[in-house]
């Protein structure tokens, strides 16, 4: 006698519109309504429900629009820590259920499964649908699929508080001659353009074409999405996130500014949150890039190598200074900032700077220790650089201490 | 400020419903009823607690139905701590509200706002609603720089 093994797949969860799910679930007076939550300091919308999307606002859309879009709309701020703690619960789920789970993003999970015995992939996915609705409260949609590129595709399709397991060739096809390459993560507009003068346009197009086509248009990230499409898992669930390339720091102020003294100002804590990154992950930076996005459409940039990597305040902002005159465009308005570090080297390969007085530097260690040892009592921030000053009603709102990119461990972002 | 606010139906009693004919006041969100008090309405009310009980008071001196009251429905939290009510005998009450609205954004409150009670020359109850300036967030969201004071809740 054979013991049949379990066949394999990969399983996508994906909450359906999540914070405003996950404000539904501390606030049933929410359920049914259109609701909106607003980011950037209250100034867009950053998530909306499916009765708000139905009246025709759309994500990132600007509260003045969406008023007019949906007068009746609710509108609630946002809360990361909130979501983050619903985001947890979800994860627990998916882990009991699979020994290698990615965390992807805050309500976003890549999964591996087996057929359980017995049962069948759709019975799973229904499973874990109904699990996570029960236990967190959140409406979530699941897709299992042979491929992550396919789960993904089959759990988009499914939306709302769908479940649904696609293993077979000719269901899989079906599912993608509906879809259009673009809702396929990582084709965007220049990629999609790229693909449809040779008669690429749906998922199933782009599947059935030439590889070294494909290859040839998509470079070796296109061909890995060939084969996906194709069933052939090459894309791997990554249970533990690889070291991260850069780190950043920043988004949008909320209010546009042409100020220099405002933007100085969110350099600064733009640059004391990428620190605290640093430390985190252990890593010292040995390239700083300032983006500034700027209303008129304009990007300014300026990038800065480090003669030796740091993770040191005054050593990064004496060197984030000179990258933000570069990306200053005078009078212009700047809309959001991001402050990038790239060339990460891990803290104890750093031989430190040679040249530098030794009291400089026992000093700075000395201030960030005291920085850290004050605000981990007192509060992320409390102590912070008089070069915030600028900033006070930013501080003051308690939601600015915890952003979406301050919750750990996602892959993506 | 906030020109009005709405409350769920299921949050008042029936009984308050006839005595202050809140019928037409009622809409519907998400398929749910709410009352809608705005300040703009030919009667302006807002609903109070007051010993307990949730009542139905005239919202500020709109059309200055008395003569000494000042003719607006609302007051700064300053104002009241400096002592320009204290004559008036005040009192403290809560408004209770599932929404706010202003500048067309209906926002969603949690318990309610603070509200300053007071007699006019009649002994009819006015209430006005307590404000402070926005947060930034408030700003940002409704461009007003005076918000109302909520209960228990930052936004
Ligand atoms: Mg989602």
């Amino acid at each position: 006698m054979t013991i049949k093994q379990g066949m394999k797949a990969i399983g996508h969860l994906d909450a359906d519109c999540f914070y405003v799910s996950a404000e539904r679930v501390r606030d049933g007076f929410l359920r049914g309504k259109p609701v909106g939550v607003l980011g950037n300091q209250g100034a867009c919308v950053i998530a909306k429900s499916y009765e708000m999307k139905g009246a025709g606002v759309s994500t990132g859309m600007p509260i003045w629009d969406a008023l007019v879009k949906c007068p009746e709309g609710v509108y609630v701020k946002r809360d990361f820590r909130w979501y983050e703690v619903l985001s947890r619960l979800m994860l627990e789920v998916a882990r009991e259920v699979s020994p290698r789970v990615e965390y992807y993003s805050i309500d976003e999970f890549f999964f591996t499964v087996v057929e359980p015995r017995g049962g069948t992939f759709q019975g799973l996915a229904d499973s874990i649908r109904d699990r996570v609705w029960e236990r967190v409260g959140v409406p979530v949609t699941v897709g299992i699929a042979r491929t992550r590129t396919l789960a993904k595709l089959i759990s988009d399709a499914a939306k709302p508080f769908g479940a649904l397991a696609v293993m077979d060739r000719g269901a899989e096809e079906r599912l993608l001659s509906d879809r259009p390459v673009t809702e396929i993560t990582g084709i965007a507009g220049r990629r999609a353009a790229r693909l449809a003068p040779w008669g690429i346009t749906t998922c199933l197009d782009l599947a059935r074409a030439d590889r070294r086509l494909v290859r040839s248009l998509l470079t070796a990230s296109g061909e890995e999405l060939w084969w996906e499409l194709n069933g052939d898992p090459v894309r791997s669930v990554q249970a533990r996130r690889p070291a991260h390339k850069a780190l950043s720091r920043g988004g949008s102020f909320g209010e546009s500014t042409s100020d220099p003294a405002v933007l100085h100002a969110w350099l600064v804590r733009n640059l004391e949150r990428l620190i605290e990154e640093l430390e985190y992950h252990g890593v010292s930076a040995g390239r700083l890039t300032i983006a500034i996005p700027y209303k008129s459409g304009q990007l300014g940039v300026g990038q800065v190598n480090l003669a030796v990597p740091s993770d040191r305040f005054d050593v990064l902002l004496d060197v984030a200074r000179p990258a933000l005159r570069k990306a200053w465009i005078p009078r212009a308005t700047a809309t959001h900032m991001h402050v990038i570090a790239e060339h990460l080297t891990s803290r104890s390969d750093c031989s430190g700077d040679l040249f530098e007085p030794p009291a400089r530097g026992v000093r700075a260690r000395a201030v960030a220790q005291l920085k850290r040892e004050v605000n981990a009592r007192h509060g992320r921030f409390a102590l912070r650089s008089a070069a915030t000053l600028a900033l006070a009603p930013i501080y003051r709102d308690a939601a600015n201490s915890h952003d979406i990119c301050d919750v750990r461990g996602k892959s993506c972002f | 400020m906030c020109l009005g606010i709405a409350l769920a139906s299921s949050e008042i009693p029936n009984e308050l419903f006839a005595r202050h004919a809140l019928g037409h006041r009622v809409h519907e969100r998400g398929g749910e009823p709410e009352v809608r008090f705005l300040y703009r309405d030919r009667h302006p009310r807002l609903p109070v607690w007051r010993d307990g009980r949730l009542q139905i008071a005239r919202w500020g001196n709109a059309g200055r139905k008395s003569r000494f009251l000042p003719e607006t429905g609302w007051t700064w939290q300053a104002t009241i701590d400096q002592g320009y009510w204290k004559n008036l005998n005040p009192v403290m009450v809560d408004i209770p509200a599932s929404l706010g609205l202003e500048r067309g954004v209906w926002y969603r409150i949690r318990q309610g706002v603070r509200g300053l009670l007071v007699p006019d020359e009649n002994r009819v109850a006015v209430v006005y609603m307590i404000c402070e300036p926005s947060s930034h967030y408030y700003q940002i969201m409704t461009r007003s720089t005076r918000m109302p004071l909520l209960i228990e809740e930052r936004i």
